[in-house]
């Protein structure tokens, strides 16, 4: 069992890890995701907006799993548990420090940044199954900590957040009021998605994003030539779980309303489907997963959610046995079938083939 | 060419104001349709549809047309998310549903900056009418259903001691506040009591304990489901019922959960405000109905009563005030009303906005080879105990 | 007298656990395959031994070994058409997929039995207490402790004193070398599936009156399985039996002793284990 389970498909070392290379900033499609995001808030008609907010902050929630899992191969199946801690620090930060909706969202990042590292340093020496099942056994515990510290969460009645103040009335600004249609909210995490965006793309670039590649696919070479492996994994888990408690808190602040299901295996385990779903290690493989779910639940479940629930399970077993790398991959395919017939042109996409 | 044009904007133009006079009233449902709690939604649409068999889907006209959202289990969050889609989107008029407390709560904001009106088909702690005008209750609270059942054990019932055995969440806590309260007023002594986390599996523990307390009587107040068949069968598994011990519960033994409990369940005693037997007309409308729709085993339980009074408010609302109805109008309407429901009859609170209405003491028994409950005692008309005590709680 | 009743009752619930469990120990040591939807057959195995009773009039223990082989047989379709290509994949697409199945599960459960609990469907027999010297104690659990024990005994000659179970062994502790020696080590995994599937589904349908069967089994148990499976460690068949017992007679203890601690207690107990030994109480030996 000292023997790390490597999948088969994960592409070698000598090979570049799928996407990283084609992520460059020239390519105009870049853009796109952005665009439709801006577009959406114009366009939609109004009770639309809470639900794109939702798609946002679930892109934001399967982007910190990308980090960890994607990128780094931390096997997490308790990722909800620092969402749930971003989602009711914040929360309790309305209601007993400060309305500022930017101070309550700062703050929920660090705490579950700190949590995330403090676990982290615990579990990142333990690998495969073992370690999931930790992940699993701490989420568990803050899942106890919330339903019994009914005083501060509410307990199974949930935390009633009231109304941020309006965004940067902090500056004396007093433009972005949270209004009932979810409008400002919608702006609120598409900036601070895009921020995140941003710092987790240098991050992936960096050398230190390299050597966590490397730590992925090799601990042992990875050790052997140096790397303090142990302190990069944690040192990313803790980004990682900041990030995860900022779409808490985003979350908090939008529907104003924290529950214990934020703590749940059940949230974990749909993080991990969008992630899947969109494609691992590809950054825009969260924005297609996350928001393709959430549509098509949205869509599916209005209709029937026992069918739904056979479209899920169906959809994972597709995916896994059929889809390798995502949605991600099979944008990849169908780029790389125009790339034939347009040679020359340089694809988007990072098919190294 | 003209003319053919013409023909036709006139066309739509008539058919536009027929959909003007008949317009459509949109109720929009947020209820658990799956995961471990889908029988509360399953028992809500089927009551809704069978009502709207009986009493059409129409009123003077204007469809009368229900939107289910899953919010698929205790979760909060969402059911705010999908109260705020349904009025924004689907611009309901009114909404209804809500088998947990936590999912009712969430939406009392929204349904008062909106002033949308919002009938709890289940959803039973005391506090949630009060956290918004909006809010009215066809269903029953924790302390309500549970307020006879301690007094008479320990009076006609002659139990001297009980131990109490409860979910540790917050109805949990109210039914053991009301168990405890009544049951020494009434001169009986609590000899113990436990609070069982709700993901507890195996209850021998808890059951051994309570056997061997010498208690006359065991309680229980937990979620209906999977955890409260194990809890009884393990109550006669271990001889407590052999040894006279007496088990006392609540809507853990409703109809639809006894065959999964078995013969064990047999003798034991509850307290809910609808028993599947009764006789009144309403009820047997109702029975006849749902087998009729949904076939030979469509029992009704609590939810589909609260689903088919609250279903009748909201017809009768809309019959009195016409499809333009305010959600003000509605809250007067209801304010104060008297109907004769499938558990008997009921009034809505004109200060609370919650249900007043009998609650039945009955005794599982075993006729014809079905497992059933049958009503040996029935009290006056009940006001929620908790709301009499916290006059002023918000 | 109360330690005695603890231990029988913590042993009672802990062979249920261990009958279950015991199946995706073994498989996930030796595949590799993280298998969530392993409790998904213990389901079926109570629902098709509740039908056979009910329906059929079948007596309770042949419907379990009639459940048990319903759920054996379809275990041997799943591992070739569905898990076989799952061997060489990560574990993240494993704990998808099943993660997957277990929906599916869920879905077709509540489609053909509807949402509740199904009814219950013990015999006679089980329902009465016995005298056990220092008390009376239900039937029915001792009954699963004498199976559970049955079971063990029986698995422990399979796995170590049979010839499969030395092949099974083998391919455990090092796959590649197995094969190297001429072992089917294919066939050794569609068979060691079938047993393990099988196992579930009689544990399904005997520990019902401890778990009672509804579609939401598989989930609300998963990690209760994965928890016995994974202190156990993986492939260990020792191990999973202690772990089992460890977790029954500890968690039944702490409602008994400790009742504040409620459900932190049993997280609090895999959290310090797999820190103290990540790899289980008793791993199997695995070449590094």
């Amino acid at each position: 069992m000292n023997q790390p389970i490597t999948p088969a498909s994960t592409p070698q070392l000598n090979l570049p890890a799928s996407g990283l290379t084609a992520l460059r900033p020239v390519d105009a499609w870049h853009l796109a995701p952005w665009i439709i995001a801006l577009a959406f808030y114009f366009l939609v008609p109004p009770g639309f907006h809470t639900l794109g907010t939702n798609v946002l902050v679930m892109i934001l929630f399967t982007l910190s799993l990308d980090l960890a899992l994607g990128f780094a191969g931390i096997i997490t199946l308790g990722h909800a548990a620092f969402f749930g801690v971003g989602a009711y620090a914040a929360g309790v930060m309305v209601s007993k420090l400060t309305p500022d909706p930017i101070m309550g969202l700062l703050l929920a990042t660090a705490l579950a940044g700190v949590l995330g590292a403090l676990t982290g340093m615990l579990i990142l020496h333990t690998q495969g199954v073992a370690m999931f099942m930790l992940t699993l056994a701490i989420a568990s515990i803050f899942y106890e900590v919330a339903n019994q510290w009914r005083s501060v969460t509410g307990g199974d009645d949930g935390l009633t957040v009231p109304r941020p103040a309006a965004l940067l009335a902090y500056f004396g600004f007093e433009g972005f009021r949270f209004d009932f249609a979810g409008k400002t909210a919608y702006l609120y995490a598409l900036s601070v998605l895009f921020v995140w965006f941003l710092i987790a793309w240098r991050i992936v670039k960096s050398p230190f994003g390299r050597s966590l590649d490397g730590i992925r696919q090799n601990p042992r070479r990875m050790r052997a030539i140096g790397t303090p492996v142990w302190w990069r994994l944690v040192a990313m888990y803790g980004i990682s779980c900041a990030m995860a408690g900022s779409a808490g808190a985003l979350q908090a602040h939008a529907i104003r309303l924290v529950g214990l299901k934020s703590l749940e295996l059940e949230l974990s385990g749909i993080v991990a489907v969008m992630l899947v779903l969109g494609g691992e290690r590809r950054l825009y493989g969260a924005f297609l997963g996350a928001a393709f779910y959430v549509l098509v639940h949205d869509w599916a479940a209005a209709i029937n959610p026992f069918y739904w629930m056979f479209v899920v399970g169906a959809l994972l077993v597709a995916v896994v046995l059929f889809l390798d790398g995502g949605l991600m991959g099979l944008l990849d395919r169908i780029a790389a079938l125009f790339g034939r017939k347009k040679s020359g042109e340089e694809q988007a996409s990072g098919d190294a083939k | 060419m003209r003319r053919i044009l013409a023909a036709v904007v006139g066309a739509a133009m008539l058919a536009g104001t027929t959909l003007a006079s008949a317009e459509v009233v949109k109720v929009g449902i947020i209820a658990e349709f799956s995961g471990p709690f889908a029988v509360w939604g399953t028992q809500f649409r089927q009551a809704i549809e069978a009502f709207q068999k009986v009493n059409g889907k129409t009123i003077d006209g204007h469809e009368v047309q229900f939107v289910y959202r899953d919010v698929g289990g205790a979760d909060p969050a969402k059911s705010r998310a999908l109260a705020e889609e349904l009025i924004l989107r689907e611009r309901v008029k009114f909404i209804g549903g809500f088998a947990l407390t936590p999912n009712a709560l969430a939406v009392a904001e929204i349904i008062t900056e909106a002033k949308i009106p919002t009938v709890i088909f289940n959803a039973a702690t005391s506090i949630i009418t009060r956290k918004s005008p909006y809010y009215v209750r066809t269903s029953m609270t924790v302390q309500q259903y549970i307020d006879p059942l301690p007094t008479w054990a320990a009076t006609e019932g002659k139990m001297k001691s009980a131990y109490v055995l409860v979910s540790d969440y917050a109805p949990g806590h109210d039914a053991e506040e009301i168990f405890i309260n009544n049951f020494e007023k009434a001169g009986g002594k609590i000899v113990g009591k436990a609070r069982i986390p709700l993901n507890v599996t195996d209850f021998a523990p808890y059951i051994e304990r309570a056997g061997g307390s010498g208690a006359e009587a065991v309680y229980i107040f937990m979620p209906a489901g999977a955890p409260s068949i194990s809890i009884i069968r393990e109550f006669a598994k271990r001889g407590l019922k052999d040894k006279g011990i007496k088990l006392l519960a609540g809507g853990e033994v409703q109809e639809v959960f006894l065959p999964a409990i078995g013969d064990d369940v047999v003798g034991t005693i509850s307290s809910m405000h609808y028993t599947e037997t009764n006789t009144y007309p309403e009820n047997i409308a109702l029975r006849k109905t749902l087998m009729e729709m949904f076939g030979a085993n469509a029992v009704p339980d609590i939810g589909s009563v609260g689903a088919w009074d609250g279903t009748k408010l909201i017809y009768d609302a809309i019959k009195a005030h016409g499809p333009r109805i305010t959600g003000d109008q509605f809250v007067a309407f209801a304010k104060g009303r008297k109907w004769d429901s499938p558990r008997g009859p009921i009034m809505i609170d004109a200060q609370e906005r919650d249900i007043v209405q009998q609650v039945y003491l009955r005794r599982v028994e075993k006729r014809d080879g079905k497992l059933v409950n049958i009503d040996f005692f029935k009290s006056g008309m009940v006001r929620d105990p908790w709301k009499i005590a916290n006059p002023n709680a918000k | 007298m109360l330690i005695f009743t603890i231990l029988l009752d913590g042993i009672a619930y802990g062979m249920v656990l261990f009958i279950i469990s015991v199946g995706l120990t073994v498989t996930m040591g030796l595949m590799r395959v993280v298998n969530l939807a392993h409790g998904a057959f213990a389901m079926l195995g109570g629902y098709l031994a509740s039908v056979m009773i009910r329906h059929y009039g079948i007596p309770y223990v042949p419907a379990a070994f009639l459940a048990a082989i319903a759920c054996g047989a379809l275990g041997g379709v799943a591992e070739l058409t569905i898990y076989r290509p799952l061997y060489r994949k990560g574990e993240l697409a494993q704990v998808l997929l099943t993660f997957g199945l277990i929906f599916i599960s869920i879905a077709a459960m509540t489609l053909i039995f509807g949402p509740r609990p199904i009814d219950e469907s013990m015999p006679k027999w089980l329902e009465g207490l016995v005298d056990v010297g220092f008390r009376t104690y239900p039937t029915y659990r001792l009954f699963l402790i004498g199976v559970g024990a049955a079971l063990a005994l029986a698995l422990w000659f399979i796995i170590e004193r049979s010839l499969f179970g030395a092949r099974l062994r083998a391919a455990v502790d090092d796959p590649g070398m197995a094969r190297a020696v001429g072992i089917n080590v294919n066939l050794l995994f569609t068979l060691t599936f079938v047993g393990g599937c099988a196992l579930a589904g009689f544990g399904g349908a005997i520990g019902a009156g401890i778990l009672p069967i509804d579609p939401f089994y598989a989930l609300r148990y998963l990690v209760l399985f994965l928890v016995v499976v994974v202190i156990g460690g993986l492939g260990s068949f020792r191990g999973s039996l202690a772990a089992a017992l460890a977790v029954g007679i500890i968690e039944t203890a702490g409602k008994y002793l400790v009742p504040q601690l409620g459900s932190f207690l049993l997280w609090i107990i895999v959290f310090g284990l797999l820190l103290w030994r990540p790899n289980g109480l008793l791993p199997a030996k695995t070449a590094s």
